[in-house]
Parts: structure tokens; sequence; C-alpha cells
């Protein structure tokens, strides 16, 4: 350093600059600058991984639902005991132990099924002179098989699984399952044909207290036995009481299948011209036949049928491969019609092998030239289609649909294991009308779950969506224009005292638990609303009405009152009129509800068929539009104040009038932060949880009417989760909603951004 | 003085100024406005003390005098930009063609269309070019095409602006340069046609060049407005004005045609104010 005499002032500087404990503050300010930098990077970083953390951890959860199934070959073996026979039918037991085969020597072999040796064998009391004639299968679930016999008579089989546990001689527990057979209707073969004709075809229902037992005979007739068991509540004996009826079919074809629903309602009848004649024997005594309904048309046969389990719909297999669905739909005469849903097309010869699901609207179906497919009927989805050389017979899928059996026509058994984890998911189903069972048209349903196992799940995000959209639109219906002109209102023409307590005041609001504000909602402004309808719609009228009215009062007013109030504290003023109107209003409900609406409002409406629930959007909109006018609010208000004032005098300076200057410039130069004012506010309004789960009685209905209810993307897995089982379809399918949720919000924040980066381009102040 | 904005290419020497014109003389002109004894409070704050002054029709009248002294002040009590501000109170009358502004009967964005004010900064709206100049128009409510069309290409040639940005008419006029935004202001106010423009330090927040240009301008619009012109800048005061008033701490302390201010002034503190003695 140059310490020459004239230069003195800059050495002293230089020698402060060199001493140690001034170097030493500087480093520790460039480390302090460094940490700060590094620290806010680290922070914004972490910010968006945690965020693609979530996105990535729901994605992960969802993924399961889009895949497909897959079935590797687990065992193949010779089939077990040959020599009792052809298998007419097949089962496997819950723990895929064990599985079945009955025989056309009405015996039940038991076998294993990861070796297939033969674990028992029973043999059907089957009287000496009859012979085995036809097969019949109940609900799977009952687990129930009937022969049908040339005497008339049918024998009903039970197979049962007992489970022991026991310990081997290492201490560990071992399962045991035994098989058992039973008769429910008794071991000796019962009598279905008074007139002891061979029975060509069978249908069993076995149930608690009713059973049935419908038979066609050789000579055309169609039988029905009824058996009620009553149990004497003093002996506890069970006396069987049987009740038969029979009707001769005029059937111009060879009957094909029989079935009969576990209901034990309708009576299906099939024949070799492709005709389904449906008989309703609600009442087993009269049967009823109800309709006809040609399934199939021209060469093509019907060549396999089964019910879906529930044992609402018909799976028609047909011989150019195709299955189709079938179910009774009604129509506008209330009539039921037997009709075609939807078709599955995979297979590319004649189906001989249908096997449904038990728990799930699923099936398996296999053509003559050895095709396998997985279907599920809801979603409309082809799981799965594999090839092998052989036809398969006797398709079986255990209970719970992992195990796939098959027989080949020498009777050589393959099991597959079977992934099928979440087949009632595709986006048809998700987004798409979906006809379900049961129902007169295909439509968007939410219905996740029910009491009964084989229930049709209904997994349509659409409602929900569409709630979320309804909900969030009545609420900025309601905090828009109130946030926003009162934002204007603060800003621009409220005197700065009054701003100074307005302001914080409504920032305040923000802070309010939601679920007091649902709370409230529900239980306090919802039934005051239904109870001063009237009232509220008044209110809806006058209070503008009043406003407008004081508003040109007040230019009348002399001045020296106005100065005495003070410029922009009239809204001060304006509570006082308010007040007073919400007042006449509600005190004035009743007398109008009685003059006008016959003293019931929401019958009114009722009868003018508009839907009315006490939980509805109106309240939805007003509770939620409490909630989000804070945020529009406070974002609006800083927004239009950090306008710069030499624009707002340039216009005035102009001749612009205050209202011209605040329309043309202010609101202009603040849009882009009341764009992003009020797409925050949808975007909680979307989010919001609480209000709309305690406030809009939780429907899931497509309906915009502001009277009735809805449910939320949001308010639906707070509802769903905790009773969802963990990894299954179900709670998939929530996670699947709240990423939806995710993916909407980030959609409308993107857009909203580059919206408001845009208009900031565009009128971005000096 | 900070003389960093002089456009040294115009310096003066003060001493010439007047010499080879016909001298003007107050008495003969006619008067645009009149000011009466006018007072100003900002709260409890005499701002302006009992200004008395006549501002000549068609002349560039310039306010000089150190900062606070109160001519901005005064200057948007022609317009009464002033009633923006809480809490001022002002006494007596200001006359405007011999009709109290400040009568309850006058309608505030009525007189502002008549009189015209430029601020110091550029204040352009965040619109097109086009759009700016034809504001004031829209707010009278003129909306046709055709006559918008003209009065922008008037007001634009009028504000020397017209080879500039006649291609980019429908830009967003934010992407203008200092000067440029300050000479569309200017057209912005001209194309209403205002009786008086006030020009509230104009050219103090631009470089030499630009600041030039104003100057000219200035002289080319004083055939069409009066203009009253609020400035820091002696040199500039001299060059462009006709007439001066230099107040000082809320006074008007002279008030007369420029060259004789400025060479002749009759007050001390005038002289120690152009002289450089204080300011």
């Amino acid at each position: 350093m140059n310490t020459s005499s004239s230069n003195t002032s800059s050495s002293i500087i230089a020698s402060a600059l060199n001493d140690p404990a001034n170097i030493r503050r500087r480093a520790w300010r460039m480390l302090k600058d460094k940490l700060v930098r590094h620290g806010m990077t680290i922070g914004g970083l972490s910010v968006i991984a945690a965020i693609l953390l979530i996105f990535f951890y729901l994605l992960y959860v969802v993924m399961p639902l889009l895949s497909s199934a897959d079935m590797e070959l687990a065992q193949q073996f010779e089939q077990p005991n040959t020599s009792a026979g052809k298998t007419l039918h097949t089962a496997i037991e819950e723990k895929n132990e064990l599985g079945v085969r009955f025989t056309e020597q009405a015996q039940a072999i038991f076998f294993a099924l990861e070796t297939g040796k033969v674990v028992a064998e029973f043999t059907a009391p089957k009287p000496e002179d009859a012979e085995i004639t036809t097969l019949a299968v109940s609900d799977p679930a009952r687990q129930v098989v009937g022969y049908g016999l040339s005497n008339g008579r049918a024998i009903v089989m039970k197979h049962k699984y007992d489970i022991t546990f026991s310990e081997d001689s290492e201490g560990n527990r071992v399962r045991t399952i035994t098989p058992n057979i039973a008769y429910p209707l008794g071991q000796a073969a019962f009598e279905v044909d008074a007139q002891a004709q061979a029975l060509t075809h069978l249908a069993v229902q076995i149930s608690n207290d009713s059973n049935m037992v419908a038979a066609i005979t050789a000579d055309q007739r169609l039988v029905i036995a009824s058996i009620t068991k009553e149990v004497n509540f003093l002996t506890e004996e069970e006396t069987l009481e049987t009740s038969r009826s029979e009707l001769s079919l005029f059937q111009d074809a060879e009957i094909t299948h029989l079935l009969l629903d576990k209901e034990q309602v309708y009576l299906y009848i099939a024949n070799s011209k492709g005709m389904i004649t449906r008989f309703n024997v609600r009442d087993p005594a009269h049967p009823v036949k109800e309709e006809e309904t040609q399934i199939v048309k021209g060469d093509i046969k019907l060549t396999s049928l089964n019910f879906l389990t529930g044992d609402l719909s018909l799976l028609v297999g047909d011989s150019t491969g195709k299955v189709t669905q079938w179910f009774l739909v009604r129509d506008e005469y209330n009539e039921q019609h037997l009709t075609r849903i939807r078709e599955f097309n995979d297979l590319s010869a004649a189906v001989v092998a249908i096997a449904p699901e038990e728990r799930r609207k699923g099936f398996a179906a296999a053509d003559e030239k050895g095709n396998v497919a997985i279907y599920h009927t809801t979603a409309q989805r082809t799981l799965l289609t594999a090839h092998y050389d052989q036809a398969l017979e006797n398709l079986t899928l255990s209970p719970r649909a992992d195990v796939l059996m098959g027989q080949d026509k020498q009777g050589k058994t393959y099991v597959w294991d079977v992934h099928n984890e979440h087949p009632e998911v595709s986006m048809h189903a998700l987004w798409g009308r979906v006809w379900y069972e049961n129902y007169p048209e295909p439509s968007y349903i939410w219905q996740s779950s029910s009491a009964s196992a084989d229930f049709e799940p209904k997994f349509s995000l659409m409602p929900l969506a569409f709630g979320t959209l309804k909900a969030a639109f009545y609420a900025m219906l309601v905090a828009i224009p109130l946030a926003i002109l009162g934002a204007v209102y603060a800003a621009y023409f409220m005197s700065p005292k009054m701003r100074g307590v307005v302001k914080p005041t409504i920032e305040i609001m923000e802070a309010l638990p939601t679920v007091i504000l649902g709370f409230l909602a529900g239980l306090w402004l919802a039934p005051t609303i239904e109870a001063n309808l009237p009232g509220m719609f008044s209110l809806f009228l006058l209070m503008p009405l009043v406003i407008l009215l004081c508003a040109y009062g007040w230019r009348l007013v002399p001045k020296s009152i106005k100065y005495g109030i003070g410029e922009g504290w009239e809204a001060a003023l304006l509570l006082i009129p308010i007040l007073l109107t919400c007042f006449i209003a509600f005190s004035l409900s009743h007398t109008l509800e009685g003059l006008f609406f016959g003293g019931n409002m929401r019958q009114w409406l009722t009868d003018h068929g508009i839907t009315f629930d006490q939980r509805n959007a109106l309240i939805v909109g007003i509770a939620m539009g409490l909630a989000v006018i804070p945020s529009i609010f406070s974002i609006t208000e800083d927004a239009i104040f950090n306008v710069p004032k030499h624009l707002t005098s340039g216009s005035l300076a102009l001749g612009a009038t205050r209202w011209q200057t605040m329309t043309r410039v202010v609101l202009l130069t603040a849009s882009p932060g009341i764009f992003s004012a009020v797409m925050i506010g949808l975007g909680r309004a979307v989010g919001e949880t609480m209000i709309v789960l305690m406030a809009t009685g939780n429907t899931a209905i497509m309906d915009f009417n502001i009277f009735e209810g809805l449910r939320t993307l949001s308010a639906n897995i707070a509802v769903e989760m905790p009773e969802s089982e963990v990894g299954s379809t179900h709670f998939r399918i929530l996670f699947l909603s709240g990423l939806v949720l995710f993916v909407l919000t980030f959609v409308f924040n993107t857009l909203a951004e580059i919206i408001r980066h845009r208009l900031r381009r565009k009128y971005s102040s000096l | 003085m900070s003389t960093s904005n002089e456009p040294l290419t115009h310096g003066m020497d003060i001493a010439s100024l007047g010499r080879g014109e016909p001298a003007l003389e107050i008495e003969k002109e006619k008067i645009c406005l009149e000011v009466k004894d006018f007072n100003l409070y900002y709260g409890e704050k005499h701002a302006l003390k009992g200004i008395n002054m006549k501002i000549p029709e068609k002349r560039v009248t310039a306010y000089i005098g150190p900062s606070g002294c109160g001519k901005s002040t005064l200057l948007r009590c022609f317009n009464r930009m002033n009633d923006l501000v809480d809490s001022v109170r002002t006494e007596n009358e200001i006359l405007l063609y011999g009709e109290n502004i400040f009568a309850p009967s006058v309608n505030v964005a009525e007189l502002r269309r008549r009189v015209g004010m430029v601020f110091q900064k550029p204040n352009p709206f965040p619109k097109s070019i086009y759009e700016n100049v034809a504001y004031g128009l829209r707010l009278q409510g003129i909306n046709s095409r055709r006559v918008l069309d003209e009065v922008v290409e008037k007001s634009l040639r009028g504000a020397a602006l017209w080879d500039e940005v006649k291609d980019r008419l429908h830009d967003n006029a934010l992407g203008m340069s200092g000067g440029q935004q300050q000479r569309l202001v200017i057209a912005r106010a001209i194309a209403i046609e205002p009786e008086i423009l006030l020009l509230d330090e104009p050219a103090s927040a631009l470089d030499p060049i630009s600041t030039l240009k104003i100057e000219e301008l200035i002289n080319e619009l004083k055939d069409r407005f009066t203009i009253v012109i609020v400035t820091h800048n002696m040199q500039q005061a001299a060059r462009v004005s006709d007439y001066t008033a230099f107040m000082y701490l809320g006074e008007l302390i002279e008030f007369g045609d420029t060259s004789s201010l400025f060479t002749n002034p009759t007050k001390k503190q005038t002289e120690d104010y152009i002289t450089g003695r204080y300011g």
C-alpha cells in the first residue's frame, strides 16, 4: 500500500482494512452471505422436492390400478381319479388348497391343488336304477351342486371345508382342511317331478330359509319345487315343506340352458335358437312367463350361459367367441326387459366355458380353440388374453379370483396363479357413463361400497369432480363480487382510518378454522335458511335495492352533515340500513311464506319440481364464500392500493372522474394481482374440505341445482379413507382422486401463474 | 444547484436574454388565470401565503424557487389536484377567466379537462400508445374511430412524437424511452385541447437530449396553449419562459417578464437565488 504523506487518509483506511479483526469480520460477512444464499437454494429445492415426493407417492399408490392382469401356470396334473368318470363341474375352496370335481357318476373328488393327489372322495347316494342326466350349480358362494336323475329326482350336495389347526412334531401350527359333503335337501334323492320323468336340465338355489329346485323334464315340462325349512321352536325339529308346480313348455327348439337366480325370482330358459325365456317364479306355485328375448340371431348359437356374480346379469357366450352381458332394465312403462349392455370380443371361436368371479364383477371365458380371457364387466375391460393348445373345459376361478383352474378334453388339469388385483378401474369406469346393474341407463355414479359382497362398486369420479367444481363455483359466486368490490372500496374510496380497521379484521377472518365455519354452516345456517327461505330470497332482492336507495339518498344529504361524518365513512353508516333490511326480511319471512308459498316454501319448491336439501350448494356457497373472501379481498386490496399514485393522478388530471380512473386505469393496472387473488381463492375453494364435508350432505349427485347437495373430491377422501381397506381398489381410487385434486390445483395454479405473468408484462406499472 | 440535466448544447448566457425581442408587459396581456390573495394550509402548516398574481394567456410562465417553496403546490391548485391530499384547506380564490375554480358549482373533472397537467415522472398508462392519447377523449365519451385517429395523429405530431411511433401505435406505451414517454404524456394532455397546460418539472427525470426536445416542444406549444411550468432549472426557465415567478418559503417574491427578472431582479432574495447564492 502506498503510504506517502499526501495520502494519509487512504493509508488510515488501508490499515483499517488490513486490521485482522476487520479481515475476520469481512470473512464472516462473506460466509453469512454464502450461508444465506445456499440456505435459500436448499429451502427452495426442498419445497420442490417435497411436492415431487407427494406427487410420486400418490402416483406410486395409484399405479397398480393401471396394470393389467397376468397369470402363470402353477401346476398341471392328470385328472384326479380318472376312473370316476368325466368332470361335470369343478370348484376351488377359499384357501386355494383343495379343488373338487363332480363327476358324471355323482362322485365328488377332492384333490390337492398343488399335486393333484386325491384327498377325499364322496359318492352321492344315487338310486341303483337311475342315471345321472344333468348337473346344476347354484350361486358359487353357497357351494351347492345338484344332480338331476333319470327318475325325476335330484340329489343336492354342498361341499364344505372344515379347518383345524394342530401342532406338528416341531411345534409349528399346521392347518388342515378337511373336505366334506352335506345334503341340504336330505340324503335321499329329492323328488322334483312327481311324474318321474327324466330331468334334462336342473337349477338349484339353496338359501337359509327357502330352497328352490327347478327342472326341465324330458317331456318338456318346467317343474318347480319350492322347499321351505321350518324349525319347530319347541323341539327344534326341522321339517321341510315342499310345494310343487309345473308348466308345459311349448318350445319349438331344444332347450340348452336353465338358470335360476339366487333370489329365486327369475328363471331363464335358453334354447338352441338363441331365445331366452324369462319366468317370474317369485310365487313358486304360479310361475309367470314375462318375456322372450332373442339373444343371438341367425347361424350364431348360444354356447354358454352363466350368471355374473350377484345373479343380476347374464353372461352369454356365443359360437363366434363373443361374450355379451345382459340384464333387466326397466322401461318407461315400468316393465323389465332383458337388455344387451356390453360385449367382449377377444375370443375367436365358440365360447365353451365362462367362470364368473365370486366377489367381483369379473369373469374368465375360454373358447374351443384354447383361448382364455379375463374380463371385468363394469370397467368393460379385458385384463388378459392367453392361448393354449387345448380347449379348456370346466373353467373355474377360486373365491378370491387368484387361481384359475381348467381341464382339457382328456381331463388333464391346469392350475394358474392369476394376478388381477384391480380389474374394476378403467378410464371408462372412472370418467365415462357406465351402465350399472339395475340402472335404467348409463350414468355417472359414485357408490364405493355396500353391505353385500356381490355389490357392483361404482367408481365414477365424475360426480366428485363435478361436486368439487360446483362447490367452488357457488363459493366464488359469493366471494368474488363481495371480495373484489369490497377491496376496491377499501383501497380507493374508504377513509384511511376506517381502512386501518376493516382490512386487518377481514384478514383475521382467514384464521378462522374452517371446521367452525362448516359446523356453523351445517348446524345453524342450514336450518335457519331452510326455515326462512322467503326471507332469504327477499333479502337477495331487497339488499341491492336498499343500498342503491341509500346511495341516492346520500346525495341529498346536506353537505354539513356529510363533512361531519367525513369522506369515506359512508360505508360504516350503511351498516344500519343493511342490518335493518336483514331484520325486516327475516321477520317478514313467515308472512311471505303464508301469502305466496302456501305456508311452506320448501314444499312449494318441491311441488314445482325443485328438489330441496337442507344442506345444499347455497349453504356451501355462503360458508365457503366467507372462508375464501379474506384471501381474495386481501390480495386484491393490496394490488389496487399499490397502483402507483402517479397513474391515478395522471388519469384524474386528464379530466377523469374517480370512477373512470378506477375502472379504466386502476383495475387494469391491478389486474394481475386481482387475477391471482381470484385464482388463489379458487384453489382454496377446490381443495377446501371441512366446510364441504359438514355443510353439503355429501351426496355424490350430478345436478347443478343450488338447493341440492354435493360431494367433493376432498370431502370424499375424508369420509371414505378411514373405512377403506388398505391396498384395495377403493383405497387406491381414493388416492387417485387425491392425485386428480393435486393435478387439478397444479394445472389451475400453473395456468394462473402463466396468465398472471402475461398480464403483468402487459400492464406492469412503472 | 445541480446542472446534470442541463442541455449543454443549449447553454445560454442569461444576461443576453430578451435582447432583440419585443419587450413583454403583463399589463398588455390577456389574463388567463388570476390568483387572488390565495392561502393554502396542509393541516397546520401554512404552505402558500397570500399569493397574488396573474398568468397571461398563450405565454409560458415559469415558477422557480428552492425546493419546498410551494411552487408545485400552487401549480396543483390550478387544476385542484390538491383536493386529493387529505387535510388540505384553501382560502380565497383562483379565477380561471374570471370564474372561481373553488366555487361549489365547479365540476372538478371538467376543470381538469380545461387545465391539463404533465407530471415530473412520465406516467403513461399501461395501454397502447394510441389508447394513451385517446384516453382523455374516451373519458368524454368520444369513441368514433375516425375522430380518435385524427386527434391521435394530430396530438402526436403536436408533441413531436409522430414520426417516431407511427409504426407502433398499438404497442404498449411502457416500451418507450423516458423522453418519448414524457412527450407521449404531453400528447395525451393536449389531445383533449385544454386551455392551460401545467408542467410540473417535466424534464427533471430526463436525459439532456430528451430535455432539449421537451423544451423545443414547449416553444412550439405556446402558440396554442397557456403554459405554466415549474422547474428547478433556472437556465431552463430562462430558455423557455416568457414570464417568471420566483417563490420562496410559500411566498411569491417576484414576478415579471423573464428577461427583466433574470437580468434585473428587484428583490434581493431573487438576485441571491439566480446568482446561485442559495437554493
